[in-house]
Order: C-alpha cells, then structure tokens, then sequence
C-alpha cells in the first residue's frame, strides 16, 4: 500500500509528459501568449485543466472517502469548518492536514498565507516568464535536449533544499 | 488524433482528481500533479537518506514536504522526464539546443530555478498545483493565480521594454 502512490505518480506522470510534449503543454505560457500575441492555444488548457479538476473533484467528492476535504477554503485554517458541518460538508478536518517538517503550509494564522501567496504568487509569474516556461515545461524541455531546461532543474534541486534550511526558518520566525 | 492543449488540461485534470481519490495521493489535499512540490519531496527524500542530519528533529527523521513520500517519494517528476523524452524520440524531435536570449543561458536560467523553488514554495505549490488548489476551492490559491497572472504581465511589460 505504501508504494501505490509512487507508482500511480510514476504512471500519471509519464501519461502527463508524453500528451504534455506533443501538445506544448504550458500554463505560465498560456497566459503569457494571451497577454502578449492574444494567442489563446495554451490558456485554453490552463482552463480546461482547471474546469475538468473541478469537475472531478466534485464528482468523487461523493464516490471516494479519500476526498472528503474537498472544499478547503482557506490553506489550513478551520475557518468556515462548524458552518459547513452543520449541511453535511465537511471541510478542512485537521487531521489531514499537517505537513511533517513543513511549517508553512500548516498554520491557523490567515493574515500569513496571503501575504506569502501575494509575495510567492508574483515571484513565481515573473520568474517563470523570463525563464521561458512553467517548471512542467522546462521539464519537457530537458527531456527535448535544451541545456537551459537542465541547468534549471538543477536550480530547482538546490532551491529546494535552500529553502528547508534557510528561507523557511526564516519566514517562520517572521510571520507564523 | 492531434493533441491539442485542450485535451491535455482535461486529461491531466481528470487524472489528478481520480489520482487523489483512489490511489492514496491523499494527506496534502490536491496533491495529484505537482512539479515543484514533488520535485521537493523527491529530492528531501534523498537528501535526508543520505545525509540523516538534514531531516533529523528531535531525534526523529522527518523528511520535510508531504506526508504522502514518507515511505516512497512521489515519482511525478521522473514519470514526466521519460515520457517526455520518450515522446521526443519516437517522433524526432529530440536534439541538444542552447537558448540564446540573454535571460535564458544555462547559468542565467539556473539562478532562475532556485529564484522560482524558493518562491512557489512560499506559496505552496508551482502553477500546476495552484490550478488545482483553485478547482479545490482554496481561496490563497485563488489569490496566488491571480498575483501569478500579475507577475506574469510584469514580466511581459519588462520584456518589450528591453528587448
């Protein structure tokens, strides 16, 4: 049992990869080609991931027990939990929710989750224009042969462990 | 069939739902595609293997990222690296490039990667999982997508001024 997540990852991952390389697959470049050549190709799929997500989400919100925390609201707080347990939906339960060793994503305090998701929202939207794709297609791109894409995936090796060691400390002294 | 971005976002949408809810991708809620989180577990996982100082607290090893790869790390990124590059051999268009913009060399861009881990981690996922985080009904993330969409027209602007 511990090893079906992994292998359902791997699989969907491959699935993802494949269909993502012949069809060009980019989020950050959808909104990009929209903003600057009204090209809506790639915007289509970002909208379609997103209405097919939550159309699935909801139709296996009643199907599977594993999704009962299907409305979330807000990134860790309980916040509209004992309303919407009283019409039979539960959200948010917080046993599901703590990350071991990742303070920042399990915190009561919303104040700090906006402000991280305003900072993190535009680092991210400007970084990945300039660098030329959403991580997922600078995946793809390494896999094309770009010696760019693989010197970012590096980057994003060391920004990982950078940030356990160094920014998330850092942020959790300051804000939660 | 041609594949078009459409069909991809459906699929991959679908798929990520179904992923989470029987095949146990569970204790972070929608956490079915990810790069960068997935990328961050695999790469905790190894690290805190090899070295057990880095995730050792309290005497316990706890692997930072999601519950989920505390056994077995969850394998998004490998899975897409080879069907990637699966699908860029049978269809010939694998070959070595370099970009040749200024703000995509090889090292320019590797400043980029740690700029961009660093940043979707304080918010908690890279675009993908925001996207999903959103059709979850996560209001930060609703916020995030659109600060992302912000930046994003920055970048743009930016981009025609120097170029």
């Amino acid at each position: 049992m511990d090893y079906l997540p992994a292998i359902a990852t791997l699989c969907l991952g491959f699935i993802f990869g494949y269909l993502g390389q012949r069809a060009r697959m980019c989020f950050i470049g959808g909104m990009r080609d929209w903003w600057l050549v009204k090209d809506t190709y790639l915007l289509k799929g970002l909208f379609a991931f997103f209405i097919s997500a939550l159309i699935g989400f909801s139709i296996f919100h009643f199907l599977a027990p594993a999704i009962k925390t299907f409305p979330w609201f807000i990134n860790g707080g309980n916040l509209f939990a004992a309303k919407w347990s009283k019409i039979g939906v539960s959200a948010t339960p917080s046993f599901m929710l703590p990350v071991p060793g990742d303070p920042i994503t399990w915190s009561y305090k919303i104040g700090a989750h906006l402000i991280l998701a305003i900072i993190g929202g535009l680092g991210v939207g400007f970084i990945s224009t300039f660098a030329g794709g959403c991580p997922f297609r600078q995946h793809v791109m390494a896999a094309e042969g770009s010696r760019s894409a693989i010197l970012y995936i590096f980057g994003l090796i060391v920004g990982a462990i950078l940030f356990h060691k160094i920014i998330a400390p850092f942020v959790k002294a300051l804000l939660l | 069939m041609k594949i078009t971005a459409t069909i991809v976002g459906i699929v991959a949408g679908f798929l990520a739902a179904f992923v989470q809810a029987f095949m146990h991708v569970i204790p972070p809620p929608a956490y079915g595609i990810c790069i960068a989180c997935h990328m961050r577990d695999l790469v905790n996982w190894i690290v805190a293997h090899i070295y057990p100082i880095y995730g050792l607290s309290k005497g316990k090893l706890i692997i930072p990222g999601g519950p989920v790869s505390y056994y077995i790390p969850v394998l998004t990124v490998i899975g897409v690296l080879i069907g990637a590059s699966f699908a860029a051999r049978i269809n010939n268009e694998f070959r070595w490039k370099t970009m040749r913009v200024a703000w995509q060399k090889p090292w320019v861009e590797f400043f980029w990667g740690i700029g961009f881990m660093i940043s979707a981690l304080l918010m908690g996922g890279c675009p993908i999982r925001t996207a999903l985080k959103s059709a979850y009904l996560d209001i930060t993330a609703i916020i995030g997508f659109f600060m992302i969409f912000i930046g994003v027209i920055i970048a743009c602007e930016l981009i025609k001024k120097i170029s």
